[in-house]
C-alpha cells in the first residue's frame, strides 16, 4: 500500500498547495498608503511616502542603500509602527486596526522564530493563524496539512522535530518561509528573507515564494538591499533615496537607478 | 584634576560616610560592641559546641516502628527536614501554577498598561510580606501545621516567581511577538505558542531556583507552628537546649548545600548549551567568577 505524501493530499502542482484553498485566494488584499509620513520624530521625519497603491496578485520590492529606511517602511505597512501622519490600508483594514487573522503573513529581517522550540511548533504557528479558529485548543486538520506540506516544499521534513536554535542561518531562513507560506496569507511582507541561502536554495525558495504569489493571487512586498536580484524577482520597485519613497516600474534597470 | 576613578571613590567614601552618620544615629552605646567578642566565645564554649546528636537518632515518642537499620527517619531531624522540603515541593508546585497567569498578564510587551499594573499590584501584594508573616496570618486562619506552612510558601512564591517571570518575558526577543502579532495570532495563543516555550528554559530554572529558596524558607517558618524543621529549632530555643539547636543548624546548612548544588545542577540543564559548564562542589561555594578563574587556570 503507498502512503499518501501531505504533497499529495493537497493535490500539488509547481505553485504551491492546493487547488483547495492556496488557489485563488478569496478576497483581494489590497495595500494603499496616503499621505503617510514615516519615522519616530515628527519633526525630523525619515520618510515621506508618496500615495501608491499594492494590489493583489503584484510583487513588489523595496530597495535602496543600507540605513535608508527599507525595513522600518515594511514595518509600518506590517502594523508594527504608527505612521506619524497620513493613511494605510492593509487588506480592508485602516491601521492601527488589524487586518483579518491570517490575512498577512511577515517575515522579519531576525526571522521572529521560536528558538527554544521545534520546526514544525513554528510552522504550526503560522498554520494556526490562517486555518485553525482562534478559541480551539487544538490545531484544525488543514492546518496541520498546511503544516506538513509547507515543512516538505521547504525541504525540511528531515529538520521538523530539531529545535529552531541547532539549524543554520539559511534553515532557519526556510523554516520562517514555510510559516509563512502555511498560513495561506493574502499579503506577504518579508524583510531581506532571502539572505544567507546558498544560490540553489535561493532558487528553491524564491521559485515556491512567487509560484505561490502567482497561484494564489496574493500580493508580495518585499525589502530587498541586492538591486539586481530586486528587480528581477519584482513587478515593480519601490526605490528609497534621500528620505522619499520613489516608485519605479520594473522596467527601470539597475543602471538607470543610482542608489 | 580629578580623573574618573578618583571621582568614583570619592562618591563610594561619601556614601559610606553617610551610612556611618545614619548609623550613629540609630546606636546610642557603641560601648556595648566592646564585650561582644568574649560573649560570642562564652555562649560557644558554653552552649553551644559540641552539638547534641541525640536530634538525628529515633524520637522517643511515639515510638518508631521503623527497620533499625534506617531507624534515623524515626529522628525528629529526619522528620522535621523531609517535612520542609515537602512543604516546599507543594507550595513551589501550586506556587507556579498560580504565578505563571498572573505572570504573563503583568508583561507590559503583551498586555495593556491597565491589566498589567493589576497583574503586578497582585504580585507585589503577595511578595510585600515575608514567608514567616504569610505563615503567623495562615497559622491564625487555619492552625498550626504543615496546611498553614504550604499556604504561606504559596502565596509568596506566587509574588516572587511571578516577578521573575514577567521579567524573563519582558526580556524576550520582541521578533517572534512581532511576528505572531502580524499573522493575527491571539494573545492566548502567543502566550502558549511563542512566549511560554521561548522563555521555558528560565521559567524552569527560576522554578527551580524558588524550589531552592523555599526550603531555605521553610526552615524558618516552622518556628510560628507552620510545621517543618523550624517547629523543632523554636522548641529547643524555648527550652534553651542550644546544642541541639546547632545540631539542627548545621544538618539545615548541609540539606541546603546539597539543595542547591543540585539546584545548580538541575538549572544547567535548561541554559543554552556551551553557555553554561556544569557545576562543580566549588560553585556552590564560591562565587562565580571565581569559579571561571580557578577553571581557566587549571586549563592553562
Amino acid at each position: 500500500m503507498t502512503s499518501l505524501t501531505s504533497h499529495d493530499r493537497l493535490g500539488k502542482n509547481g505553485a504551491g498547495p492546493m487547488s483547495k484553498d492556496e488557489g485563488q485566494l478569496q478576497d483581494d488584499c489590497v495595500v494603499s498608503l496616503e499621505g503617510v509620513v514615516i519615522g519616530f520624530d515628527s519633526n525630523n521625519p525619515l520618510l515621506k511616502v508618496p500615495d501608491l497603491t499594492i494590489k493583489s496578485g503584484e510583487i513588489v520590492a523595496i530597495t535602496g542603500s543600507s540605513g535608508v529606511g527599507k525595513t522600518t517602511l515594511l514595518r509600518t505597512i506590517a502594523g508594527l509602527i504608527r505612521p506619524i501622519s497620513g493613511t494605510l490600508r492593509v487588506c480592508h483594514s485602516t491601521l492601527p486596526s488589524q487586518p483579518p487573522r491570517g490575512s498577512v503573513g511577515y517575515i522579519p529581517q531576525r526571522l521572529g522564530l521560536v528558538r527554544h522550540a521545534s520546526v514544525r511548533h513554528n510552522v504550526m504557528l503560522g498554520a494556526r493563524a490562517g486555518h485553525t479558529n482562534p478559541l480551539s485548543l487544538f490545531p484544525s486538520s488543514e492546518a496541520i496539512e498546511h503544516t506538513d506540506y509547507s515543512i516538505e516544499r521547504m525541504g525540511l521534513t528531515d529538520k521538523a522535530n530539531e529545535p529552531i536554535r541547532r539549524l543554520s542561518g539559511g534553515q532557519q531562513r526556510r523554516v520562517a518561509t514555510a510559516r509563512t507560506l502555511a498560513q495561506n496569507p493574502k499579503l506577504i511582507m518579508a524583510d531581506e528573507f532571502l539572505s544567507e541561502l546558498d544560490e540553489e536554495t535561493l532558487e528553491k525558495v524564491l521559485s515556491e515564494v512567487t509560484g505561490y504569489v502567482r497561484s494564489s493571487g496574493a500580493a508580495l512586498i518585499v525589502v530587498e538591499h541586492d538591486f539586481a536580484r530586486a528587480k528581477s524577482m519584482a513587478d515593480r520597485l519601490l526605490l528609497i533615496d534621500d528620505g522619499r519613497v520613489n516608485p519605479f516600474l520594473s522596467e527601470t534597470t539597475a543602471e538607470e537607478v543610482k542608489i | 584634576m580629578i580623573t574618573g576613578f578618583s571621582k568614583t571613590f570619592l562618591y563610594l567614601f561619601l556614601v559610606l560616610v553617610f551610612a556611618v552618620w545614619v548609623m550613629d544615629g540609630l546606636v546610642h552605646d557603641w560601648g556595648r560592641l566592646s564585650g561582644s567578642g568574649g560573649n560570642l566565645v562564652t555562649f560557644f564554649k558554653e552552649s553551644l559546641w559540641p552539638p547534641n546528636w541525640s536530634v538525628i537518632e529515633p524520637q522517643a515518642y511515639p515510638v518508631c516502628t521503623a527497620y533499625p537499620i534506617i531507624d534515623f527517619t524515626c529522628s525528629t531531624a529526619w522528620i522535621g527536614m523531609v517535612e520542609t522540603i515537602k512543604i516546599a515541593f507543594v507550595s513551589t508546585v501550586l506556587g507556579t501554577i498560580i504565578s505563571l497567569p498572573i505572570g504573563l498578564l503583568a508583561t507590559r510587551n503583551l498586555n495593556p498598561k491597565g491589566v498589567s499594573y493589576i497583574a503586578r499590584f497582585i504580585l507585589a501584594a503577595a511578595r510585600s510580606m515575608p514567608s514567616i508573616i504569610w505563615a503567623i496570618f495562615f497559622v491564625i486562619l487555619v492552625g498550626f501545621g504543615p496546611l498553614s506552612g504550604v499556604l504561606a510558601m504559596t502565596i509568596y512564591t506566587v509574588g516572587y516567581l511571578g516577578k521573575l517571570q514577567y521579567e524573563s518575558i519582558e526580556g524576550m526577543s520582541s521578533n517572534p511577538l512581532e511576528a505572531a502579532s502580524s499573522m493575527g495570532l491571539s494573545k492566548l495563543e502567543t502566550a502558549i505558542g511563542v512566549v511560554i516555550p521561548e522563555s521555558a528554559n528560565n521559567l524552569i530554572s527560576q522554578t527551580i531556583f524558588m524550589f531552592e529558596y523555599n526550603i531555605r524558607h521553610g526552615t524558618v517558618i516552622g518556628i510560628v507552628g507552620a510545621g517543618g524543621i523550624g517547629y523543632y529549632i523554636n522548641l529547643y530555643l524555648k527550652f534553651l537546649q542550644y546544642d541541639k539547636v546547632i545540631a539542627y543548624l548545621i544538618i539545615i546548612f548541609a540539606v541546603v548545600l546539597l539543595i542547591d548544588f543540585l539546584s545548580i545542577y538541575a538549572r544547567s540543564f535548561f541554559t543554552e548549551e556551551s553557555d553554561v559548564k556544569r557545576p562543580s562542589w566549588w560553585g556552590v561555594l564560591l562565587p562565580a567568577d571565581l569559579v571561571t578563574k580557578l577553571r581557566r587556570n587549571r586549563q592553562e
